[in-house]
């Protein structure tokens, strides 16, 4: 019965071709814009959470900019942090290096650039300012060569791979020599590859990243003296005391001011993670006005179509059809149009995320349950709004319908 | 115990002064295998008999029993269920569903019945095979002549092998040829056993029949045997019905379509008079109302043609 139905359903859509993917619109907008939504957010924080894959969960990341509240109420202010002057500095570095609690201490600074070897040219990699203690905090090994081991202005980096991959290809770059901004540097180790990126600066991911002494990137950047962010480490049993002494130490160096924010890595993942929930409740909201008047507009023209076909809805009853089954019957094509509407939806967030992944850094990640929710989501709709317009159909009198021209 | 048993079966329509006493106290009983043919000028009923013995429209009073059982004030899920077991309807306007093919709307009761696709689409293929519309199954209702979609929704309300065939005007849509076919399909239904209503206004087609049923003015007013193969007496009489009403007619108002009325002659003798005076006054100003409807009617299907 149910198959049937479905079929009989379909071929109905079909003979209203226009109409029903008109009808289908509200619906199609609302689950592709919240499949993708939901699905950059993933991408986010499991960027984030390759973040402290990369770092190791025992590092404390410290940021310019005071956090407003306790992780929920930061979102957009902490982002907009970086686009001001940063507040640390060289002596906030230092004072952080002297706390027993911290085994490690660097600070990092990211510079927009354009890097090429001899055969190619990259336009959009990071040039990373930091220290050669850099290699302790990094989880993923040098795949190639080393890590550079002095602070003072040398010419050795240290790449990441996809730029390897792209600016020299096959060959093994240790030992070769890139221009970044002009000047020429040799590269002494490449990174393994690795997913996700820092948080702090958005779109940053180490597998497009220049690594180099601090002195040198700010060679590059006209001797600007701030640093955008330190990064600390310590023995996991005393990361708190490391985060209280950071935490004391900063204010001194700060003249008493807390201009700063000092985040363990899980809390920077719940900083992520709310941001990500925000942006999504948003568009979720928007996206649920639309999928209302989708189903709002579904409801019409099923009521639309009972009306038209109420000769053939007596016709069915005059040949034996129930109540009941006239209402699936209608429920079940509401139910078509609205599934289909969802899974034209999901296939355009799949196209709109290939779209993404493939012109900016962002990386979508479609999960199964995004799918079923999206699918299940357009299907109460069209039960929701369906009922209405079958139950007026069902009700109808076999008689009046038969005599409706 | 016949199959049909109408008690004192009346259907009104509208409420106040716009009240329409479509059928009026209808006594009427039919046997298993009869052939009954159904006459009688535009709106004195005959179509609301037939939707009340196919469960299609309710009785405002009176009983009706199918197979000595009262189906009028079952509930309606029950009421399609009688319909869909027990009865066939075959309407003057084909009635197909559009969308379907030839072989899915044959196979349409079943469905309700909840037989599976390959089982009904076999039983619906064989009843083509029946009306002689085997290699059609596929084609859409658009793509068949008058004739062929009138066999298939013949085909339609045998599927079930219902007790009672109702048709109301089948043959109305249809040319003389075309009618013939339909007719002698039914005749062969009949001689198989079966239980046919036919509503006509053509009085060739009671040859067909083995019992006629006059009605006016929502009553029975003769009840015929007639062998089959003759035209029934009474219709050969009420055979000026047949003439095209003009605008003349209509002009010359309620007393030239009193002139009209069939089976007045015989009304007098088939019942015993009754004081209803009021009512009948009334019924003459209802009856203009009808001639001019049925006037305009067949203005229409001028035009269509
Ligand atoms: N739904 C309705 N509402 C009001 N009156 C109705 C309705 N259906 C039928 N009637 C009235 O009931 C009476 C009988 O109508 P019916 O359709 O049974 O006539 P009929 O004998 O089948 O006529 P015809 O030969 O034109 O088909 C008519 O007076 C008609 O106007
Ligand atoms: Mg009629």
């Amino acid at each position: 019965m149910w198959s049937g139905n479905f079929k009989g359903a379909i071929g109905s859509l079909r003979a209203n071709k226009g109409r029903s993917l008109l009808t289908m619109l509200g619906i199609i907008i609302g689950i592709s814009s919240v499949v993708t939504v939901v699905s950059l957010g993933e991408g986010l924080k499991s960027q984030v959470t390759g973040q402290i894959n990369q770092l190791g969960s025992n590092v404390i990341t410290i940021r310019s900019g005071k956090l407003v509240g306790n992780g929920s109420g930061i979102s957009g202010i902490n982002l907009l942090a970086f686009l001001s002057t940063s507040t640390l500095t060289d002596k906030d570095v230092q004072a952080i290096s002297k706390l027993p609690s911290v085994n490690s201490v660097v600070p990092l600074d990211f510079v927009g650039s354009s890097a090429s070897s001899d055969k190619r040219q990259l336009d959009n990699i990071f040039v990373v300012g930091t220290s050669s203690k850099m290699a302790d905090l990094l989880h993923k090994k040098v795949a190639y060569g080393s890590f550079f081991e002095s602070d003072d202005s040398t010419n050795k980096v240290v790449i990441g791979s996809s730029i390897a991959e792209e600016l020299f290809g096959e060959l093994n770059p240790v030992g070769h020599s890139l221009k970044v901004s002009g000047a020429t540097f040799v590269v002494q180790g490449v990174l393994e590859p690795s997913s996700g990126g820092l948080l702090s600066v958005a779109q940053t991911d180490f597998n497009s990243a220049v690594f180099m002494p601090l002195k040198n990137a700010r060679s590059l950047t006209n001797g600007r003296t701030n640093i955008l962010q330190i990064l600390a480490k310590s023995n996991s049993d005393q990361l708190d005391i490391a985060v209280n002494d950071i935490f004391a130490a900063l204010q001194k160096t700060h003249d008493g001011q807390t201009d700063f924010t000092v985040l363990k890595q899980y809390e920077l993942l719940g900083i992520a993670g709310n941001i990500v929930n925000t942006i999504t409740r948003f568009i979720s909201g928007i996206a649920a006005i639309s999928l209302l008047v989708g189903g709002i507009g579904i409801m019409d023209i099923m009521l639309v179509s009972v009306s038209e076909r109420t000769r053939e809805i007596g016709v069915r009853k005059a040949i034996g059809a129930t109540n009941r089954q006239i209402l699936n019957q209608f429920l079940i094509e509401g139910l078509a149009l609205t599934l289909g509407g969802g899974i034209i939806g999901v296939i355009v967030s799949l196209i709109i995320n290939g779209l993404l992944r493939i012109y900016t850094s962002l990386q979508p990640a479609v999960t199964i349950q995004i799918f079923v929710i999206a699918v299940g989501v357009s299907m109460a709709v069209g039960i929701i709004f369906s009922v209405t317009p079958a139950l007026k159909a069902a009700r109808k009198n076999p008689i009046d319908a038969l005599r409706n021209e | 115990m016949a199959l049909i048993e109408l008690k004192e079966v009346s259907k009104l329509y509208g409420f106040g002064d716009a009240t329409v006493l479509a059928l009026d106290e209808v006594v009427l009983s039919i046997e298993k295998g009869e052939f009954v043919a159904v006459m009688g000028p535009s709106g004195s009923g005959k179509t609301t008999l037939m939707n009340v013995i196919g469960l299609l429209d309710r009785p405002t009073h009176g009983s009706y029993l199918l197979d000595g059982r009262n189906v009028a004030r079952r509930r309606p899920n029950q009421q399609a269920r009688v319909r869909r077991d027990r009865i066939g309807f075959v309407f003057q306007s084909y009635n197909l569903l559009a969308r379907l093919s030839v072989l899915e709307n044959v196979a349409l009761p079943l469905a309700y019945k909840g037989m599976t696709p390959v089982r009904r689409q076999k039983r619906a293929s064989d009843i083509l095979e029946l009306v002689g519309l085997r290699d059609r199954e596929y084609f859409m209702p658009r793509q068949l002549s008058g004739g062929q979609a009138q066999r298939v929704a013949i085909a339609r309300a045998l599927i079930n092998k219902p007790s009672i065939i109702i048709a109301d005007e089948p043959t109305g849509n249809l040319d003389s040829t075309d009618s013939k076919v339909v007719m002698e399909l039914l005749a062969d239904i009949h001689r198989q056993g079966n239980t046919i209503l036919l509503v006509t206004h053509n009085p060739e087609l009671t040859r067909y029949a083995n019992r006629v049923i006059y009605m006016h003015d929502g009553m029975i007013v003769g009840d015929e045997q007639t062998a089959i193969g003759n035209m029934a007496k009474g219709a050969r009489r009420t055979h000026y019905q047949k003439r095209k009403v003009t605008d003349d007619d209509i002009a010359e108002g309620v007393s030239a379509l009193m002139r009209d009325v069939p089976g007045k002659e015989l009304s007098a003798k088939a019942r015993k008079p009754r004081p209803r005076a009021k009512h009948k006054k009334r019924s003459a100003k209802r009856l203009a109302s009808h001639r001019l409807k049925a006037g305009s009617r067949q203005r229409r299907e001028k035009t269509r043609k």
